[in-house]
């Protein structure tokens, strides 16, 4: 590398970086898969250890992924009914939708049944079982009592094929009997004090967290309903699904990387030209700026395959640090005046950049250490940028800054620095700095924590409320907490749901799961058995082959033709329902999500408190609760407490780092600042009543990362601007401001994670940035 | 000509149409006026299953706003209790019990019903065509299902009266038919501590 001339170097580097941004518009716009990924999901850690549970978690989330759901209400039930119809007809118009069910298909009561009547004799609601084994059961007189109904209306199975009502309330507890709307006009429809509230559900033609077919699909809502708008004024759409939860995050991560990208750019730009006076110093600090980005995307999605919106918001906040190695190279040429020698700025920067760069790489590391893929993503991007950015003022700067600085660093902004390195340094500085730090102390003992999931998925208020009413009138969809239900095969899976829902029953929690609909094979045996034993009017149950002359007799002396009775004697005692007879059914493909091959999920119905919904499964053998949320808020409880350890170890780490370079006694002084920095920035949270959060305290690890890097440059640049007091420090500032400008906007992001990612940073660099100067040897300050 | 006709025809089905939902609503608000009746009813079932009709006998009581209790006396005693959306059994021992598995059809005629005779039309023409017959004091309105999927399982609902509901008559659409006669239908007495238990009545 000696050898090579500036230009051949810098050469060779715009080459490298052509050929990675020519990769990059490639792995952007060139590839099927879409580069960029909006879907919540992907960014949350797994938290279970069972690879199956985080299965069924997807699963669950997703059954209703590709759809969106929504009701269309008015208090007129005529006007709800046709302004639906309309929608339903419009969206199903649009190729967005793969398909939009408004008008109910013809629906035919005996296919529903026909299916489940070779099982018949196996398949027993828990009322049932229970009144066919308690003692002095009488068949004629349940016959009776079935003929003798009032108004005699029956629906679902026929008498004839049904006479004692065993299969028709089962049919009742069949999952699609269990929602509150019911079928009107072909629509289904409930009706509430308010109003009418009409169903329309319409499939995407992709993925909820497509590109393209999010933007369409809401495009061709957004016309459908301004059209029901307009025809129908005080028709009211609601809505839910995953398309409508991504649309807003997205949105949201949109709106924040502008705002961030493009202040952060501006402000930036402006403290440059006022800085150096001049342009070219503000081009070359946004080209290794721009080639670090570059680099970041590009490495960013290569390693993960795609890039979370979450990352590139996060990434258009790190611009403000990654601009400042070329900061620190652009000082040092304006500082050198006419004596300037490209590769002589080099020599100089190169130990501050690289113990800066070494600093900022230790914190980042950390982050991409935790097994939680966000954060990961944001550590790499980190990485990526630093490492190029730094590289870029190694190779490509000098040949771009041949010539000597036109004007030096801005007078004004010299003097300033100068003004408060005099103040902030010295032994006098040290004392005020113990002393802030112990008044930061009271703010500490102030410091609560969250570790709520709301702290990284917080959808716009009014889609939850939407989604609320929706699963409240609908009955659709569970909350996020479920039991997932294990056995060695199908069978065992079964039996162990059995032993939970018996127990639900019980205690009488709704649920829907799939023992519901398939009952073990052990289960429908006994219900067999159970039949039979009933039919034994002396107690002494009478053999199979006996049961179904005994229904016969039943029957035929409860009135009902002989015909009637040989048939349904005859059907006797049919087959088991099996799984692949389950799986061959149509009716219950909207119910497969709840069957994993030897698991399935049973989801509770109208309770969600966590402490009863766990006491069920207490005990049970292969059952569990799944509480996504709950588990997610805990692992970020116990990162958080490690991270705090980890900072710790951080701070030895980088003072190890600073003593190599500085020696032990002076190591201490260069530490200070950031140490303090995080102490101070501690003590204001607390004082400002913030709880700590882990995205606070990863903040912190950047704030060490980012803060050493101040003193160091301070430390590192003082004896070559000996000649100009203060430019060092000046320097140092405008790294620290533009670091601000980029992180602090943060602090008005959307999402609460990246807001207090940013409101940490904005005080732990500024803290330390101020506090830089006590850094110094203590030589120079003892006649100031 | 041809649109003269069609104007008067359509004109003529119009006031044929608000006709009959006038005298649809006369008929309702004259039987809301009766907010507790009792009556004696005889159930008869004819189904193609059954070799001779099911014949079941016992008593009634409605009341405005709670609901109905439906005392079978013969061939077996038992009182369900249906109120708005749920049945229940009135046992022996007086409690009022829970129907589990009950017969949704049951349910949706009873709350339908109550509607009528509570003088609410709008629930059951949201569902059903109506036909009015004869004068207030000799009626028949006859309900024809709407929709394509209620008509697959019931072919229609008849009701018979004069200054009570005289006969109810459930077609099903495999032929399956139950008619239910009411005899000595009277303003009821005030209820017994018990019926008011168990449809709520304060």
């Amino acid at each position: 590398m000696r050898r090579l001339t500036t230009s051949a170097r810098a050469g060779l580097f715009t080459l490298a970086a052509l050929l990675v941004c020519l990769l990059g518009t490639w792995l952007l716009f060139g590839r099927d898969t879409p580069a960029l990924r909006t879907d919540l999901l992907a960014m949350l850690p797994a938290t279970e250890r069972n690879p199956l549970a985080e299965e069924a978690v997807e699963r669950l989330t997703r059954a209703s992924g590709d759809r969106m759901i929504l009701l269309v209400a008015d208090r007129d039930d005529e006007i709800a009914k046709t302004a639906a119809h309309e929608l339903g007809t419009a969206l199903g118009k649009d190729p967005a939708f793969a398909s939009v069910i408004a008008e109910l298909p013809p629906f035919d009561p005996a296919q529903l049944v026909a299916p489940l009547l070779p099982h018949r004799f196996h398949l027993l609601t828990p009322t049932d079982r229970a009144a066919l084994a308690a003692p002095g059961f009488d068949a004629s007189a349940v016959l009776r009592r079935q003929l003798n109904e009032p108004f005699g209306v029956n629906v679902g199975p026929s008498l004839a094929d049904d006479p004692f009502g065993w299969l028709r309330h089962w049919f009742d507890r069949q999952p699609w009997s269990q929602g509150t709307l019911i079928p009107e006009d072909d629509l289904l429809t409930a009706h509430r004090d308010d109003g009418s509230y009409v169903m329309v559900i319409a499939t995407l033609a992709g993925s909820s967290y497509d590109d393209g077919v999010q933007r369409r699909a809401l495009a061709a809502l957004g016309r459908a309903e301004d059209a029901m708008h307009a025809a129908h004024p005080n028709a009211r759409l609601l809505r839910t699904g995953a398309v409508f939860y991504a649309a807003a995050a997205r949105a949201g991560a949109e709106r924040d990387t502008h705002v961030v990208g493009i202040a952060s750019t501006v402000g930036i730009a402006l403290l440059l030209l006022f800085a150096f006076r001049s342009p070219r110093p503000l081009f070359i600090a946004f080209l290794s700026t721009a080639l670090g980005v570059v680099g970041a995307v590009v490495t960013t999605i290569l390693v993960f395959g795609q890039l979370h919106l979450l990352t590139l918001v996060f990434g258009a906040a790190l611009l403000g640090e990654a601009v400042d190695y070329s900061i620190q190279y652009l000082c040092a040429r304006a500082n050198a005046g006419n004596h300037w020698q490209p590769e002589d700025g080099v020599r100089q920067v190169r130990p501050a950049l690289m113990l800066a760069l070494a600093t900022s790489l230790l914190g980042y590391a950390l982050l991409a250490l935790l097994p939680f893929p966000a954060l990961r993503q944001m550590a790499v991007f980190a990485i990526a940028s630093m490492c190029v950015a730094c590289a870029s003022v190694f190779w490509l700067l000098p040949a771009l800054a041949r010539a000597p600085a036109r004007a030096p660093i801005s007078a004004p902004l010299v003097h300033a620095a100068r003004a408060w390195q005099r103040l902030a340094s010295g032994r006098r500085a040290v004392v005020v700095v113990g002393l802030l730090v112990i008044a930061a102390v009271p703010g500490w003992l102030r410091l609560g924590h969250d570790d709520d999931i709301h702290l990284l998925i917080s959808p716009p208020p009014s889609l939850d409320a939407q989604t609320a009413i929706i699963r409240d009138i609908a009955g659709m969809g569970g909350g996020s907490q479920f039991w997932l239900v294990e056995g060695a095969d199908a069978e065992e899976t079964l039996r162990h749901e059995e032993a939970l829902t018996d127990r639900l029953d019980r205690e009488h929690i709704g649920w829907t799961g799939m023992t519901a609909m398939l009952p073990s094979q052990k289960r429908q045996a006994d219900n067999l058995a159970l039949l039979c034993a009933s039919q034994g009017s002396t107690g002494s149950p009478p053999a199979t082959g006996d049961c179904g002359e005994r229904m016969r007799s039943a029957m035929l002396a409860a009135g009902f033709k002989p015909e009637a009775a040989d048939a349904y004697a005859h059907a006797f005692p049919g087959t088991p329902l099996t799984l692949a007879d389950w799986q061959a059914m149509p009716a219950y493909t909207p119910f497969r999500y709840l069957w994993l091959e030897r698991a399935s999920i049973v989801v509770p119905r109208g309770q969600d408190d966590v402490a009863t919904l766990k006491a069920m499964a207490d005990g049970l053998p292969g059952v569990s609760l799944i509480d996504k949320p709950a588990s997610i808020s805990a692992l970020f409880g116990q990162y958080r407490g490690q991270a705090v350890l980890w900072l710790g170890g951080a701070l030895v780490l980088v003072g190890m780092a600073l003593a190599w370079r500085y020696g032990i006694r002076s190591a201490w002084r260069v530490l200070l600042p950031p140490a303090a920095g995080i102490a101070l920035s501690m003590g204001t949270l607390g004082y400002l009543g913030e709880p700590l959060t882990l995205f606070h305290v990863m903040a912190l690890m950047l704030v060490l990362g980012v803060g050493a890097n101040y003193a160091v440059f301070l430390r590192e640049g003082e004896p070559h601007a000996a000649h100009r007091p203060g430019a060092a420090y000046a320097g140092v500032l405008l790294s620290a401001v533009t670091a601000l400008l980029s992180f602090g906007l943060l602090a008005l992001s959307t999402m609460p994670a990246l807001r207090h990612f940013g409101i940490t940073l904005l005080f732990g660099i500024g803290f330390t940035a101020l506090l830089a100067p006590v850094s110094a040897p203590d030589t120079k300050t003892s006649h100031a | 000509m041809r649109r003269l006709i069609a104007l008067v025809a359509l004109l003529v089905a119009f006031t044929a149409q608000a006709q009959s939902t006038t005298q649809v609503n006369d008929i309702l608000a004259h039987l809301s006026t009766h907010t507790q009746v009792r009556a004696d009813f005889t159930q008869t079932r004819e189904n193609p299953a059954l070799a001779a009709p099911q014949v079941s006998h016992g008593d009634l009581l409605f009341v405005i706003g709670h609901g109905m209790l439906w005392h079978t006396r013969d061939p077996f005693d038992d009182t369900l209790v249906l109120t708005s959306g749920r049945t229940a059994r009135l046992t022996a021992e007086g409690r009022v019990e829970r129907v589990p598995d009950a017969n949704r059809g049951i349910t949706q005629v009873s709350a339908m019903l109550q509607g009528l005779l509570a003088g609410h039309a709008d629930e059951a023409l949201r569902q059903f065509d109506v036909a009015a017959d004869g004068t207030l004091t000799q009626w028949t309105l006859r309900f024809t299902p709407r929709q394509a999927r209620m008509a697959r399982v019931l072919a229609g609902i008849t009701l018979r009266g004069g200054e009570f509901l005289d006969a109810i008559e459930v077609d099903l659409a495999n032929g399956e038919r139950t008619r239910i006669v009411f005899a000595n239908t009277r303003d009821a007495a005030p209820l017994n501590p018990l019926e008011a238990k168990a449809l709520g009545v304060p």
